[in-house]
């Protein structure tokens, strides 16, 4: 009975939706999402109960998907638009009319049980085995070693700014984090917040969707940002007024990200804002990825990333060399044992 | 009433300084180290030295951020993922806690403590603040101004500017005699540095300073040979890299 | 006022205000983004579908710790608004370092978010954890510096003092570069728009992107109780407390917090946060500065 006096609460809310970006989305879906009353898009799958697949996952990147679809806490459910992908259970829908409707229905079926909440599609279980020894799993003879679940403990190395020794952190990035664009896959190595390396897994779908409010997002903006997403239903002169008014442009660091041709962050920011259809020229023969993020801090390379359109970014990635092979052993191991494992672990999306 | 606030106290600040040794991640150790001090201050707050018992709760809470961030940062294990001895020379720590417990226990008992309670409604941070700035205040005084002196040094140092020149451009000390070769230590070059992961066991604490000794000299090495640029594997740093890319085109 | 009416009074004042400010954030929010209507009880709605989806655990993480981040920051928050005096002689907490509680819970603050980023062993809550704590160290010595500035007039370190010292002129009037500054630490509390270096949008939430079900909704009922809590000591240590014609303490106080928590909102989603690298340097060449500026006038006043 509480149960039901709860649910009947919870359904008035808005959904929650995790979107997964996928390629040949709708076009404008963001723009017709963000007019939905009903939805409200969330960072993180944690907080999301419906999951959204708009377009075609490619096959490469389906564990991604299925590990991003575990993630939602139950009760949950998936709906695709216009995907020809394939989730047991998913409910398929074409048309942008039904959208709003369909998921407002299916959240509250969810929390009625009216309709099952979807169970995992990947065993639950660590990607490797614990290889943990001694009485606090440290394993070794020291203070630590081992590779507990197929995981090296992370050592130092020399930060490429001022020389400090500090952690690494490898990993990959993306398909499907918020603030990356749809699909972009990096492997980042970090210390801190730090980009120390980069290499791409997967460029970047594409499409021709704007991500001017994804960077308003980012500044700490997120009304000002659905506001730009919604479109011009109250005229361009008040927005312009209130991104003036945030000092979303100076908040940007003058020079940030800037390419061969001499445009920086702040560039193509304004031009995102001013709504010009003429696409920026940029020349962007010789810059890569690690040109542009490596020595960069996580915030102010989302603010790189999410400044060009895809078509540049594409070509980004594509001048994006491999990384340099470590010469030592020590890095072949970590590569093997840890890539596995911190796949798994932060595919956090 | 203030017993059992003080036996309560007492039991949970000598539980969680047990916990220190006990806990196998090292940001559990530092923030039971803050709860056992916490622990403290409320007791300094039962006799009655408010100032000095809030200030400790707000002093140790400072304290203890900063120290796990940087025993995170800087030692290992960033993410917390791996489990970790935290014990270790256990001959050396446990001759030297019987002997810090002997000499404590001693130095507690063969005091003659002073017992004069104090009047309620005393202004003790009235008289705290007159012995500071009055009697004490060459102690004080002196204590303060060398920590300052401190902290500028960690800062000139540290900074980007540091003593010796742009850090980016490979600051090198002097040389000894003038055209000499810089001062400072020398490192051997190849091996060590690099992605360490995976192999178990790393001989305990002192290999692992050892190490950390070798790399941190790296700073100060960089630039012997072309001085001006940071050379080997790493790449430019972020301010080098935005203005002036670094491939050739 | 004897202690259990300060106690249930103060109950009634954190529940109120925790409903309120969910409200006017949604409302200003709604007012930015374009979109019409008052959701006047979409928090609530919010509140229960967060409790009425699971609680996941991640792989292997600190569990004690994640509960007592969550925990902590309510009690915190609410250690702030005990120690805020509703009337001459009546605060829940009535010592005589109120401020200097009030600085230690600063302090418990960058603890508990440092730990809610570390629990649950996952790269990005990580990473808004380390980022806080960068700024959130600094921005607390700022809000000491204009604390001790409000205290100087009452020569006294007990915010009930500090209400007595401005029944001439409010210490805002005093001291106008008290409440900017201290505002900015209201933001960085709460994990607000241009301070929310914890649980921003770049990491897909931050310290909060691992929370869900009742610990996420925990969270924001958390980072609600501090706006109360802060909001009150702002109104108590500038805005001059219970002080007020005709109408009740209580009342005046309420009013006076209902008005700092607008400003804390308003600016959370008016100004946009910048890189943590440029944050700091604003923090430690300008605003520090500021802030000795604004003790250094209190200080030539108390003795003139």
């Amino acid at each position: 009975m509480g149960m039901n006096w709860l649910a009947h609460l919870a359904a008035r809310a808005e959904v929650p939706v995790f979107l997964a970006e996928g390629e040949a989305a709708p076009a404008e879906y963001a723009h017709l999402l963000a007019r939905m009353p009903a939805l409200r898009m969330v960072d993180t799958p944690r907080a999301a109960a419906i999951l959204l697949v708009v377009g075609t996952v490619p096959k490469a990147l389906l564990p991604q998907l299925h590990r991003l679809h575990d993630q939602l806490p139950h009760p949950r459910a998936t709906i695709l638009w216009q995907s020809r992908n394939d989730l047991s259970g998913a409910k398929r829908i074409d048309s942008a009319e039904d959208i709003g409707t369909a998921i407002k229905t299916l959240h509250s079926d969810l929390l009625a049980g009216n309709v099952e909440s979807e169970p995992d599609i990947l065993p639950d279980a660590p990607p490797n085995e614990w290889r943990g020894v001694g009485p606090h799993g440290q394993g070794g003879k020291g203070m630590m070693g081992g590779t507990p679940y197929g995981r090296p403990m992370a050592m130092t190395a020399a930060d490429l700014r001022d020389g400090l020794e500090l952690d690494t952190y490898t990993a990959d990035f993306g398909p499907f984090l918020p603030m990356f664009p749809p699909g972009l896959v990096l492997k980042l190595t970090l210390q801190g917040d730090v980009i120390q390396t980069v290499a791409v897994t997967h460029p970047p779908f594409e499409t021709t969707e704007d991500r001017g409010w994804v960077l308003l997002d980012l500044l700490g903006l997120p009304a000002l940002a659905q506001r730009k997403l919604r479109g011009d239903a109250t005229g361009k002169g008040s927005f312009d007024r209130l991104a003036r008014l945030t000092a979303a442009r100076a908040a940007i660091p003058d020079g940030l990200g800037r390419t061969h041709d001499g445009s920086d962050v702040r560039a193509r920011f304004d031009h995102l804002m001013s709504r010009r259809d003429s696409a920026l020229n940029l020349h962007l023969h010789h810059t890569g990825l690690d040109d542009l993020l490596v020595g960069l801090e996580w915030h102010e390379a989302m603010l790189v990333l999410n400044s060009f359109d895809t078509a540049s970014l594409r070509t980004i990635c594509g001048n994006t060399p491999e990384p340099e092979t470590d010469d030592d052993a020590d890095g072949e191991d970590d590569k093997k044992e840890g890539g596995m494992d911190h796949g798994a672990h932060a595919g956090h999306m | 009433m203030t017993d059992i606030a003080f036996y309560t106290l007492s039991a949970l600040a000598i539980w969680s300084g047990w916990r220190v040794f006990r806990v196998d991640s090292m940001i559990r150790a530092t923030f039971a180290l803050m709860v056992s001090f916490i622990s403290v201050a409320g007791i300094a707050l039962l006799m009655s030295a408010d100032y000095i018992g809030v200030a400790t709760v707000f002093m140790m809470a400072v304290e203890m951020m900063v120290m796990a961030l940087f025993m995170v940062m800087f030692m290992m294990n960033p993410a917390g993922l791996n489990p970790m001895q935290m014990v270790h020379q256990y001959r050396f720590s446990i001759g030297a806690g019987i002997v810090a417990f002997i000499g404590l226990s001693v130095a507690v008992l063969a005091t003659n403590l002073p017992h004069n309670p104090l009047p309620a409604g005393r202004d003790t941070m009235r008289d705290l603040g007159i012995e500071l700035l009055g009697a004490s205040m060459l102690i004080f005084e002196t204590a303060g101004v060398t920590l300052l002196a401190t902290m500028l040094g960690a800062v000139a140092l540290s900074s980007r500017n540091g003593r010796f020149g742009n850090s980016e451009e490979g600051a090198l000390p002097p040389g000894l005699h003038p055209g000499g070769t810089p001062a400072g230590r020398k490192v051997e070059k190849g091996g060590g540095h690099g992605g360490h992961g995976g192999h178990g066991g790393h001989g305990g604490h002192g290999g692992h300073g050892d190490h950390g000794m070798k790399e941190s000299d790296k700073a100060g090495d960089k630039g012997d040979t072309d001085a001006g640029h940071m050379h080997h594997h790493a790449p430019a740093p972020d301010e080098d890299h935005q203005h002036t890319p670094k491939k050739e085109h | 006022m004897s202690f259990p009416v300060a106690f249930l009074i103060m109950l009634v004042f954190l529940l109120f205000g925790i409903a309120l400010a969910a409200i006017l954030d949604g409302v200003i929010y709604r007012r930015i983004a374009g979109r019409p209507g008052i959701p006047v009880l979409m928090p609530f709605y919010r509140a229960a579908a967060h409790l009425s989806r699971q609680r996941i655990e991640t792989e292997a993480p600190d569990r004690l710790n994640w509960f007592l981040a969550i925990g902590g920051y309510i009690a915190v928050g609410a250690v702030g608004l005990a120690v805020v005096p509703l009337g001459p002689e009546s605060a829940v907490i009535g010592i005589k370092t109120s401020v200097v509680l009030w600085g230690a819970c600063e302090a418990l603050v960058v603890v508990l978010v440092f730990l809610h980023g570390w629990s649950p062993n996952s790269p990005l809550a990580l990473i808004g954890a380390y980022r806080y704590v960068a700024i959130g160290l600094p921005i607390m010595l700022l809000s000491m510096f204009v604390l001790i500035a409000a205290a100087l007039p009452a020569q006294s370190l007990d915010l009930r003092e500090i209400v007595i010292s401005q029944e001439d002129i409010w210490n805002v009037i005093r001291q106008p570069l008290g409440l900017p500054l201290f505002l900015l630490l209201g933001l960085s509390l709460t994990l607000r728009g241009p301070f929310d270096y914890a649980d921003s949008t770049d990491l897909a939430g931050g310290t909060a992107a691992e929370d869900s079900g009742a610990y996420r909704a925990g969270w924001q009922v958390a980072r609600l109780t501090m706006l109360v809590g802060f909001s009150a000591v702002a109104a108590t240590a500038f805005l001059g407390g219970y002080l007020g014609p005709v109408l009740p303490g209580p009342v005046w106080l309420a009013l006076k917090t209902l008005v700092v928590m607008v400003l804390v909102i308003g600016l959370s989603h008016l100004l946009a946060r910048m890189p943590v690298a440029r944050m700091l340097g604003l923090i430690w060449k300008v605003l520090l500065p500021i802030a000795f500026v604004d003790l250094l006038l209190a200080g030539l006043v108390a003795l003139a």
